[in-house]
Parts: structure tokens; sequence; C-alpha cells
């Protein structure tokens, strides 16, 4: 893969990657995509995908509130808070 | 005196001590229940399960992706590991009221990605039999701290062989259930249509207990079911008819000649041997790969630098913090796996990648199916290998990938699988694997306990047996 694919993907995925990072992974996303590709040789026509094991229906429950108010211990996790506000640089 | 000592310790404090000690030799944990604090939960199990519970007052590990209540959840990420879960998963949950005791966190490769925890920005793990080479991935720090004697049983996660391998790695038994039977709910998402908690055990029937005890359709995870195994429950009392996968190309000489050993030992037991074809396993990898990492790509864009988790230490702006928080948090192999995930869901490329492999899929599961017509069971190897060496020594990454085939088979097809031990081959352990149809779990921990006392595997030298 070259380099500038690489970079492509990786802005897409929301990675800023170092030079010499980018190097070494464009090889080995090459080398993957090589192997997987091998997928080319098998005759799929008129086959259904699976997309999710074994699900025949989507299962609903009723939308109740169940189980404890988690919302301070998850706010316990954020890496900078003002009361109970999330911080992040500047958005303007 | 203590619950501990109805596992045979005199004390609590025996019990951890011994913890202490081993796990400088193993590296089983990343993270463990404070000594009082392991204590009280003890007592609470005491006073609160019933004294009929198999489970009442036993201690068990956790993966480090399956969460616990107030204890980390680091998946062996420097993106996580400052994180304190605040919930804990249902399946920890269902065997909390049965009267289990967590005693820690295991490691694992980080977020489940890789065969041997080298793969783990956060400790390393040796193998209990020989602390030269590894305990096998994802689900490392698990299988070792069981074949360590330092608990009865442990969960792992198994999306791809995660359970399986690093059990056939450290001669314990692995369960990976049927997709859906056990929740995933408290289980940190990596590739959502494949993976599965599941059971690391010395103990057949304990893994059995702690399979009835786990499943059970969760309405905090919609993907799970209930477990149905009617179909699965017929010719009771009869030898399973089992079929052998005839293409078991690429497996390293000693193993290969171990498992034919194993064979004809089964064969003169009076088992009905039926060799099968499954000309999908030859692309069972690429399609795995595919699959894995696209959802990989996608259940991993949460970690944004945000709401929580590792934050770079500055950026102007906020796309910037995200991805400097990403690069700065995430291991060489997850964002392999990222990247590919990624361009196999690009535009114009996912019709040639990730719609094929889901059609693969369908073939895969077709010709297992049609395989079920036949036989009961299927036998296989689990890796080709048995424990590699750490570093450039051993399997390099994508060996590795290459080495998923037998496994990665259970998690496409959603069916239940169970590896269990063989004996040793060159003084280490090497296990074989049953699959099923889905459901069918009883049977194979029926089967493989039958085989198993064919050869009465050992347990790892230089550590106390659990029983």
């Amino acid at each position: 893969m070259e380099t500038r694919e690489l970079y492509e993907t990786a802005s897409l995925a929301r990675l800023s990657l170092g030079e010499d990072e980018a190097a070494v992974l464009a090889e080995e996303v090459g080398r993957l995509l090589e192997y997987v590709s091998r997928m080319q040789e098998v005759d799929i026509e008129g086959l259904e995908p699976t997309t999710h094991a074994l699900s025949e229906e989507p299962i609903l429950r009723n939308d109740e509130v169940h189980g404890e108010n988690l919302s301070d211990s998850l706010l316990d996790n954020a890496p900078e808070l003002e009361d109970r506000f999330i911080v992040i640089p500047n958005v303007l | 005196m203590s619950d501990a000592a109805l596992f045979g310790w005199s004390s609590t404090a025996e019990y951890c001590t011994y913890l202490d000690e081993n796990d400088k030799k193993v590296g089983a944990f990343l993270s463990r229940t404070g000594a009082d604090e392991f204590q009280s939960a003890l007592e609470r199990s005491r006073s609160e399960a019933s004294d009929r519970s198999p489970l009442r007052g036993m201690p068990f590990a956790v993966k480090d992706n399956i969460a616990v209540k107030g204890l980390p959840l680091s998946c062996g990420s420097k993106m996580l590991e400052t994180l304190s879960s605040p919930y804990s998963a249902t399946a920890v949950e269902k065997l909390q009221q049965a009267g289990a005791v967590v005693v820690g966190k295991t490691n694992l490769d980080e977020f489940g990605m890789g065969s041997s925890c080298d793969n783990s920005a956060l400790g390393t793990t040796h193998n209990p039999w020989d602390v030269a080479r590894v305990a096998g991935g994802s689900s490392g720090g698990s299988a070792a701290a069981v074949a360590a004697g330092m608990v009865p049983f442990a969960l792992g996660s198994d999306t791809g062989g995660s359970i399986r391998q690093p059990a056939a790695f450290c001669g314990t038994y692995g369960l990976k259930p049927s997709y859906g039977v056990v929740s995933r709910f408290g289980l940190v998402a990596y590739a959502s249509s494949l993976e599965t908690i599941g059971i690391i055990s010395l103990d057949a029937q304990l893994l059995r207990t702690v399979f009835d005890i786990m499943r059970g359709q969760d309405p905090k995870d919609q993907s799970s079911r209930p477990f149905s195994p009617q179909a699965s429950e017929k010719r009771q009392g009869e030898k399973p008819r089992i079929g052998v996968i005839t293409d078991i190309e690429g497996l390293a000489p000693a193993m290969e000649s171990a498992y034919r050993e194993r064979l004809d030992l089964i064969r003169k037991k009076g088992y009905e041997i039926v060799e099968i074809e499954l000309p999908m396993l030859e692309y069972v990898v690429p399609a795995y790969y595919t699959i894995a990492s696209a959802e990989a790509s996608a259940n991993l864009a949460r970690y944004a630098g945000i709401r929580y988790g590792h934050r770079t230490d500055w950026a102007d702006e906020h796309s910037e913090l995200t991805e400097k928080s990403r690069d700065e948090g995430f291991g060489d192999e997850v964002k392999l796996r990222i990247l590919l995930g990624t361009y196999v869901l690009r535009s114009g490329f996912k019709d040639q990648y990730y719609l094929r492999a889901q059609k693969i899929r369908t073939l895969l599961r077709n010709e297992i199916l049609s395989a079920f017509q036949k036989v009961d069971q299927i036998l296989s190897p689990v890796f080709p290998t048995a424990a590699f060496p750490h570093g450039d020594a051993g399997l390099d990454q994508f060996q590795q990938k290459l080495a998923d085939k037998f496994t990665a088979t259970a998690n496409l097809a959603a069916i239940p699988a169970l590896a269990f031990p063989a004996g040793q081959s060159e003084g280490l352990p090497f296990g074989l694997q049953l699959l099923g149809p889905e459901f069918s779990e009883h049977k194979l921990i029926d089967t493989a306990s039958e085989f198993t006392e064919l050869w009465e595997p050992k347990t790892a030298p230089g550590f106390r047996e659990w029983r």
C-alpha cells in the first residue's frame, strides 16, 4: 500500500501517524490486504451475506429505565471536568 | 474457618500469599482485589449465597476486557489504563450471585488482538509450563492463572480463538460457547458479531457448572439468546460420531504426530471417526480478519480522548485532540487492525472485501451445517504449534494470524467449541478442539471428559494443583 493511501485511511480512522510509523504500517496493512484478497478466488454468486450470527429478528424490550443511574461514576472517568461538563479544546 | 479453606487452603492469607508469590513468576494478573476487599467479599458470599451453590466462596479471575464494578478495565491498553468500571458484566454478576468471588483482572493482548499476550501494553505473562514461552492469547492471563493453580476457573473472551488457544498452550480446558448464549453486556466490544465470553478451567465439570450459571438471555444484550439444546440432546447415551478434517496442513511436525496418535487412541476406544471436508477452511483466516478488523474499526471509534480513556497533553482543537490521543493510546497491532478495517469498509472497496467475507461466512456455515448431518462433533487441532517463545524466537504477528484457521472457524459459524488438554508433546502441553452444533456445549464437555480419561493430562509442574 502506498503511504499516501495509508494516510488517507488513517485520516478516516482519526489516527495521526508519525512518518516512521506510517511506513511500517503501510507495509503491514499492504501485506494483510494482499493476503485477504485471496477471497477473490471463491465463487460467491447468489449467496446472501451473514451479517450477524444467527440473528433472525431484532429482539426488542420496553423503553424503560433499568438499574442504577451511573452518570456520576461515568463522569469520574472523564479526563477533564468543569462541574458536570466534560472539557475539550475550543472549537471556535 | 474461612470459605477459602473449603477449597483446600488453610486460610485466605495463605491463599493470597500463594497468589503473590506465584504471580511474580507468571504475570497473569494486571490488577488484584485487595486482601481486605477479598475477605469481605468472601464473607458476603458466605452470608448471601445459597449453601448449596457449588461456587459459594470460590475465587475466580476475569480477563481485563470484562467489566467488574470498581475494578480497572484496561483491556491491556494505555488507552484505558486508568479506567475504573462503573458496572459489572452480566456474566460476572451471575457468578457473584452464586457466591463466586473475583480475585483480580488478567492480562490480555491489547483489546483482545493477538495470540501471545505480548501485545499487552501493561504487562508480560509467561507460560507456567516454561516461563520463557508465551501463555497464548488473547486470554493468556486467564489461562496462565488457571494453569498455575491460582484460581479454579477464569473468564476469557473468544473472538477468533482467544480462549481456546491459550487453553491449549497452558494445558487447560477452554470453552467458547455458541454465539449469544452468554450475555456480552460488560464485555468491551472488539468484533461484535464474533465474540463471546467463555471459561477456562482444569476441571471439565466445574466448567459446565460455571457455564450453566453464566448463560441466559439478557435484556441488556439484544444479541443474547436463550439456550435451547433440544436438537443437540438427541442420541443420548450413544458414543458421538466424530468428524475429522482431512486438511490439517501446516501443523508443526511434533503436533501432527501427537494429533494422529490421539486420533488412534480415540478410534481404538470404539468411537466412529468419519473424515470430512471443509473446503472453506482455507478462507477462514482471510474472512475472519476482514470481518474482525472492520468491526474493530467501528467499535474502537469510541476512544476519542474526550469522555474517558487516554487524552493527549496538548491539542489546539478537538480533532487534533482525538487524533493525537488515539495515536498515543493505541499500540501497533490495534492501529494495524483499525487501519485494515477502515480500508476494507472504504467506499469502493466494501463489496470486494467486507461483503465478500460475509458471503464466505455463509458458505462456511453451510459447509459446517451439512457436516453436522453426517457427524455429531468435529475434532481438530487448536493451533499448529505448542506455546512459542517470547519475542523474535517465536512466531511473528503475521504467522500467528495464519494459525487461527482452526479456531476462527467456530466464531464465523457461531457454533460452540471446546479446547481440552491432550497431553504433552516435547514437554509442553497441547490441546485438541471439539466443535459441535449450536447449543451442544454439554455434549462437547461430555465427550472431552471421556477423551481426556484416555491420557490423563498432567498439570503444570511446580504449582499447586487446584482440586
